[in-house]
């Protein structure tokens, strides 16, 4: 199948019009005779004009059988073929020209790589949108038809419970609606946004004007400059707020999440009209977030992530498939819509890292009063640099709720985090979506014998913040968890794959077998032979110092084991043996 | 490399596989680690010099700013050696490194995409090899194993696909 013809002349204004606007420029400043410019643009038009035709006549895409095929290039041809079953998010986008013109832009996500794997840039409106339902009916024909011969397979091997049920025939799902967000939960999405950004620039360009600036106004009390400040900095405020708002809801107008069989499909957009499809059975993660003041009001947002999108391509606002806002019951309703987990008891750090918490951010302070007071005692104008020194108990109390939101929870079938004094994040994880886990504990999380275990996943971009993760768990606590969870992927995994052709790894993992306690006088290395309950726990004579400071937490630490897993986590104790406390 | 095999592993498991130990770096790594210290202490030195040439500074200033990037920068490489080791269970890959921060990562090899053996110069005139996991996780692209000898790393990769393929992702993503 061919593009919309009429992405010719759209694409070749897209190339062309920068060299364009640029000639346009130098064609009215008179540096450069009008005809020649003229003459240099037509040349480019027809040149951008004639390689967009050839683009045309080249760029093919077919739905086949098993897989979608693009064939395109002008100059280095490339054929491509993406098997439907790896397609993770199709995404329709509409600008405000291209909706004039009535053509739309498809791109298809697949897992990995730095770009878009499937940019047909631009077909019929209509077309993009059968496109993505194409799609999305060969891949659940493919998935039925594969889940049709397994079932026919068990049967062969199991006649006994031969019923004669026909295996479930292909159908068109109807499509229903989950979420639509209504104006006033669009204008509560304006309100509650912020565009820092504004800051940022102002704060750049202002950084140069200052000491012109201070030149044309000599003479100023300390009073006059605090006030303007002080004004100045509620204008910025205010502007910021206003262009978050209208960003917002530029992005989120009419927004629209409905589910079609296994698949999501969202809407939204004023100007630039985006729609995509998320199959559920590819998102990598959920994130609920909200803030005091959304906490307050009662609502939350939810995020949903797949692997398709690439670092910083989910636009300025990241991941495309958000519920901009909803009534928190509602987003947990969405949530467990998706991802079915139950309701989290989180498990918090150790209460001593409130300490920590609170000495960060009370040096935090000191460091802004001693600013304060630098600025006081060298620069000309007084400043009451002992304000900030009020924000001693506003440091403490961030301290303490950053503990009590930070946390994990092992569900089910889910690892949940949450995290953020602030902003808060709950993030849910499915077992048999980690790639990998990393325990990092740096020197000063030494210290307080704490670590922080993250579960990575392919998700969309790379943030240390993005990633599922346990922060400030207890040290022996951590041990445990990541131990924990490496079963849990094989388990959730080997569940998956169905329990006929799983009996390569374990099932059970609250059998956790007995280990042996680690002997280790002698300076060889010493190998914790308990390879099988996956504890990653191998002792040399130089580390081992280092691993009794870790288990010897647990002792002093019992009391703060309240939740459901205690049973689970009982039978792995580390070694109770003799602690030396030169971690401290 | 001195270690010795898991012997009970569980029931259903093969024998004992000569890979499933705790392993430690080839030696030599150091040296590749010091002699990188050193460079980079020379070319701070050298730019101290360059500064030098426009600003006033005192004529040992090169000398102490190479002197000390070399003082702490050699005890770091031998600790960070020392603190280097990895395993290869049937399950996963684990790695225990880190001198400021200690990180010890598990790499499930379910998860395993793909495993590249690799000689740069420097390691080919040290005779060492190093190996990279790649998974699909966002982090997971920077899983390398350093400072082994080319068998050791040809070892290391045969023995993780071969792990791999048996423990075989359905769906890697």
């Amino acid at each position: 199948m061919k593009l919309s013809p009429l992405s010719i002349p759209y694409r070749a204004l897209q190339k062309a019009s920068t060299v364009l606007v640029a000639l346009f420029f130098l064609g009215t400043s008179g540096t450069v005779d009008g005809v020649v410019t003229i003459g240099i643009g037509v040349l480019v038009a027809a040149a951008a004009l004639a390689y967009e035709t050839a683009y045309y006549r080249r760029f093919e895409y077919e739905c086949t059988l098993d897989t979608f095929d693009i064939a395109s290039g002008v100059i280095s041809r490339r054929d491509r073929e993406i098997p439907y079953g790896r397609i993770q998010n199709v995404d329709v986008s509409r600008n405000v020209l291209q909706r004039l013109l009535g053509i739309a832009a498809v791109d298809l996500e697949t897992a990995g790589g730095s770009s878009t794997e499937g940019a047909i840039r631009y077909v019929a409106a209509s077309r993009a949108t059968d496109l993505q339902r194409e799609i999305r009916r060969r891949k659940a024909t493919r998935a039925d038809e594969r889940s049709a011969a397994q079932e026919a397979d068990r049967r062969a091997s199991d006649l006994d419970s031969a019923d004669g049920s026909k295996p479930p025939v292909p159908t068109e799902d109807p499509e229903t609606e989950l979420f639509t967000l209504s104006p006033a939960e669009l204008a509560l999405v304006g309100a509650l946004s912020f565009d820092p950004r504004l800051i940022g620039l102002l704060a750049f360009v202002g950084s140069g004007s200052v000491p012109v600036l201070s030149g044309f106004l000599p003479s100023t009390t300390a009073f006059v400059v605090t006030i303007t400040g002080v004004i100045a900095l509620g204008l910025l405020l205010v502007a910021s707020w206003m262009v978050g708002a209208a960003v917002a809801i530029t992005n989120y107008y009419g927004f629209r999440l409905t589910r079609t069989g296994d698949d999501l499909r969202y809407e939204r957009g004023l100007f630039k009209r985006y729609s995509g499809s998320i199959p559920t059975d590819k998102v990598q993660s959920l994130t609920i977030t909200d803030n005091p003041a959304k906490r307050l009001a009662g609502y939350a947002t939810l995020t949903i992530e797949t692997a398709g999108y690439a670092p910083g391509q989910g636009g300025t606002y990241g991941s495309q498939a958000a519920v901009p806002l909803a009534r928190r019951d509602r987003v947990r309703e969405l949530a467990r819509e998706i991802e079915a987990f139950d309701d989290p008891d989180f498990r918090r750090p150790p209460a001593r890292v409130r300490v920590r918490y609170a000495i960060r951010y009370v040096a935090i302070v000191v460091a802004l009063t001693a600013i304060a007071f630098g600025a006081d005692r060298f620069v000309a104008a007084t400043i009451p640099w002992y304000v900030t020194a009020a924000l001693v108990p506003v440091a403490v109390i961030a301290a303490h709720y950053k503990w009590v939101h930070r946390g994990y929870w092992l569900g089910e079938n889910h690892l949940l985090t949450r995290v953020g004094f602030w902003k808060r994040k709950t993030r849910v994880v499915p077992y048999y979506r980690i790639q990998t886990l990393i325990d990092a504990r740096t020197v000063f999380q030494r210290r307080w014998r704490i670590a922080t275990v993250v579960a990575d996943t392919a998700g969309s971009s790379g943030f240390i913040g993005r990633d599922a993760a346990a922060l400030d768990v207890d040290a022996a606590d951590a041990d445990r968890l990541r131990a924990d969870l490496s079963d849990r992927l094989r388990t959730a995994l080997a569940e998956r794959r169905g329990r006929g052709s799983s009996n390569a790894t374990p099932t059970d993992v609250t059998a956790d077998p007995e280990r042996p306690p680690v002997e280790n006088e002698t300076g060889t290395p010493d190998v914790d032979r308990s390879a099988g309950d996956g504890e990653f726990r191998w002792v040399t004579d130089e580390t081992q110092s280092a691993a009794d400071a870790y288990s010897s937490e647990t002792g002093s630490n019992a009391d703060v084991d309240p939740d459901a897993d205690a049973d689970r986590h009982s039978d792995a104790d580390p070694d109770a043996d003799g602690n030396s406390d030169d971690e401290r | 490399m001195a270690a010795d095999p898991t012997s009970d592993s569980a029931a259903e498991s093969p024998p004992p596989d000569p890979a499933t130990v705790t392993r430690r770096l080839d030696g030599r790594i150091r040296v590749v680690w010091i002699l990188r210290s050193v460079l980079i202490a020379a070319l701070l030195a050298g730019l101290t010099v360059a500064i030098g040439r426009f600003v006033e500074t005192p004529r040992w200033l090169p000398a102490l700013v190479g002197g000390l990037t070399l003082a702490l920068a050699v005890p770091y490489a031998i600790v960070r050696y020392r603190r280097w080791s990895y395993a290869i269970r049937e399950d996963a890959l684990y790695l225990d490194r880190g001198v400021i921060t200690r990180v010890r990562t598990v790499v499930p090899l379910v998860r395993i995409q793909h495993v590249d053996s690799r000689r740069g110069p420097v390691e080919r005139a040290t005779g060492l090899a190093s190996c990279v996991v790649y998974t699909a996780g966002s982090r997971g692209a920077d899983v390398r194993i350093p400072g082994l000898t080319p068998e050791d790393a040809d070892d290391v990769r045969e023995t993780l696909k071969r792990l791999a393929i048996r423990a075989d992702g359905e769906d890697a993503v």
